[in-house]
């Protein structure tokens, strides 16, 4: 069982600002939970704050209800996915995948040949094979995409955060990577948080969706119920003007 | 129809464009020459006549619509040419022709481009457009060749300004006896080289160097790469304030701490010794590798730390498996710049280690050049021998300096 927790967690910057404010929210063992939201509204920064890239001013996170506030995030059992892949430039895409597998401690610690087959049964699964010897610079940007998700599971994290990871593709790449992650996400059933503004894939992904505005959770729930049921003006505001958005182009494409 | 309108307005042949900027490079040139003539304190009334003769030309270019400025401009031309010939008979050397050849062949070309058929026709008469669209193309063929040839005409000139003292010092490590006069390779001797690098001075003197050199390289880098870096991603208190102070020491002329820097290293008993300039040359180098290396981690992308926090690892890692690697380039300018500062260095070195056997090779050089006598033979050859090094570092590191310069390139 693993699910994630937050508990009246508050951001708070040292000019006063709050990014995220007494937020509530549970993510369920093996979810696919998408934080969505206009941009600016903290949903990257509860992301961050899970991963320990930045400190909790109030309130506690917990994974299977251990505290993890003040763990390191190597130690947080976590793949992280970032916007702009962030592989390593200087090493190849085999190390790449290995760097993480190579700094495991105490119990969860590999033998060289584990992390040889764990790296060959990732870059098969993510179709990579060919690619281990080359540096990112020489791959395209769907398959750095592949290479970030495969950096990020090779660990067989407890919680998987993606962190806008389709932004950078173009239409059709992001539409196949979508495809792929959902696929992933049910072959290796691992808890994920997502963070996007994009609601198609909101939609197409999520198994719930936590929409934020101005660091404060607006609606959790499936994603069908928040479009059928929204909870207040906003939500129904931030999804229903999107559809109309959707509706429009499409009537003026096809009247022509 | 306003396309062919626009066409007629802006074609000209291929020779006016280049003739108007050839002109202008020519009189950019000449003034210099100018210049030059005015400090040897020549007679410089030709110079002057023909350079205002030559900007009067290159605004009376023929422009398509006036066509006396043809005739104006072909008779200024001639002028310039004139008084060219004119200077050089009055006084013709060597020097002479070259200087006024920057007048001679400028008129000759504008003259002979402004009389052929191309231009004439052009000035004469309303071209049909079907003649533009081949006079287009014609420009679209030749300017590129036009262009290079121009471009090397000039630099084979700074070429050769640059080379001719090298040349110069060349020859006379070779020439025998002291003298600086004498032509180029009129006798060859390698006397010089074999008395400096026979006698033991130089080598104590190379070592010496060497020494502090790559001491300072070493105990520069450890100190700014780690500063360069804490600058670069941490905020602590007083960051702000101890980047400018940093630019602050550099502003001050080095002179002036020559005297406390003397009364420490005598307090600390390091005068006559290597780390003594070891230190003071790392410190002084410091505030600009420091800036130099700052403004390198600043375009490492932060993401691709918090990869390797979420991979597990530590500061200390982070900096050493991901950021090290990564600025090798920036790192490579950096030490080739505190290497070089500290094999140049005089002053300091002169006045700490007064011993001759603790000389570095610019003191040493200096110390050949006696009250008595001048040997410029021995310096110019021992001139020679101490950059070689710098000379090879600079080839070897060539392709690192090149990616270091172009900091920022790097990307994920």
């Amino acid at each position: 069982m693993v699910s994630v927790r937050y508990e009246k967690v508050t951001k708070r910057y040292d000019d006063g600002t709050e990014a995220v404010k007494e937020l509530d929210l549970e993510v369920a063992d093996g979810e696919f939970l998408v934080l969505l939201g206009p941009s600016g509204c903290g949903k990257s920064t509860t992301l961050r704050m899970l991963a320990g890239l930045e400190d909790i001013s109030e309130g506690e996170i917990k994974i299977d209800e251990a505290r993890i506030n003040d763990l390191p995030p190597g130690a947080r059992g976590l793949g992280m996915v970032f916007q702009s892949y962030a592989l390593y430039p200087h090493m190849n895409i085999e190390n790449n995948l290995s760097f993480g597998l190579k700094r495991m401690k105490g119990e969860e610690k590999l033998s060289a040949e584990e992390i040889k087959s764990r790296v060959d049964e990732m870059a098969r699964m993510l179709g990579l094979s060919d690619e281990l010897a080359k540096r990112p610079k020489e791959l395209s940007g769907g398959q750095r995409q592949r290479v970030a998700l495969g950096r990020a599971l090779i660990k067989r994290p407890k919680v998987l955060l993606m962190d806008e990871p389709l932004s950078n593709l173009d239409a059709e790449l992001r539409h196949q990577m979508r495809g792929e992650i959902r696929r992933l996400h049910e072959e290796l059933g691992c808890t994920t948080i997502y963070v996007t503004h994009d609601q198609i894939e909101a939609m197409t992904l999520a198994d719930r969706i936590a929409i934020l505005d101005k660091g404060e959770l607006q609606q959790h729930c499936p994603p069908m119920e928040a479009y059928n049921n929204p909870a207040n003006d906003f939500v129904k505001g931030f999804l229903v003007k999107h559809l109309n958005d959707i509706k429009e182009t499409a009537d003026t494409l096809f009247k022509s | 129809m306003s396309g062919e309108r626009t066409m007629r307005d802006w074609y000209a042949p291929l020779e006016i464009y280049t003739l108007s900027s050839w002109l202008r490079v020519a009189v950019v040139v000449n003034i210099c020459l100018l210049l030059f003539d005015y400090l040897k304190s020549d007679g410089y009334e030709y110079s002057l006549a023909g350079i205002a003769l030559m900007i009067t030309l290159v605004y009376s270019l023929p422009d398509g619509s006036i066509s006396w400025r043809r005739d104006v401009s072909l008779a200024l031309s001639g002028a310039v040419m004139l008084v060219g010939i004119l200077s050089v008979l009055k006084e013709p050397a060597g020097f002479v022709i070259w200087m006024e050849s920057w007048l001679i062949v400028p008129g000759a070309i504008s003259l002979y481009w402004i009389s052929s058929p191309h231009v004439s026709r052009w000035n004469r008469e309303q071209m049909e457009l079907s003649k533009i669209e081949k006079g287009l193309a014609r420009n679209a063929e030749h300017s590129a060749s036009y262009q290079r040839i121009g471009k090397h005409v000039i630099l084979a000139h700074f070429a050769f300004i640059v080379l001719l003292p090298v040349i110069w010092i060349i020859d006379i490590s070779l020439s025998p006896g002291n003298a600086l006069g004498g032509s180029l390779g009129d006798s060859f001797t390698t006397e010089h080289y074999s008395k400096i690098l026979g006698g033991d001075q130089f080598w104590v003197w190379m070592t010496n160097s060497l020494i502090v050199s790559i001491g300072t390289t070493i105990a520069g880098l450890a100190l700014a790469v780690p500063a360069a870096y804490a600058f670069s991603r941490f905020k602590f208190s007083g960051r702000d304030p101890a980047m400018f102070s940093f630019l602050l020491v550099q502003m001050f002329p080095g002179i002036i701490i020559l005297v406390p820097y003397f009364m420490v290293m005598k307090t600390l008993g390091l005068l006559n010794s290597h780390l003594g300039l070891i230190l003071a040359y790392s410190v002084t180098a410091l505030p600009l590798c420091v800036w130099m290396l700052k403004g390198f981690f600043d375009t490492v992308p932060r993401e691709l730390e918090e990869a390797a926090l979420l991979d597990g690892c530590s500061r200390f890692e982070i900096f050493a498996k991901i950021i090290l690697p990564l600025s090798l380039p920036a790192i490579a300018v950096t030490a080739l710049f505190s290497f070089l500062a500290a094999w140049n260095e005089f002053l300091l070195a002169l006045t700490f280690n007064t011993s001759n056997d603790m000389y570095t090779l610019p003191v040493g050089l200096a110390s050949m050049i006696s009250s008595t006598g001048q040997s410029w033979g021995d310096f110019a050859a021992a001139s020679l021998l101490v950059s070689l090094p710098v000379v090879i570092l600079f080839i070897l590191f060539q392709k690192f300096l090149i990616e270091g310069l172009s900091a920022g390139g790097v990307k994920g």
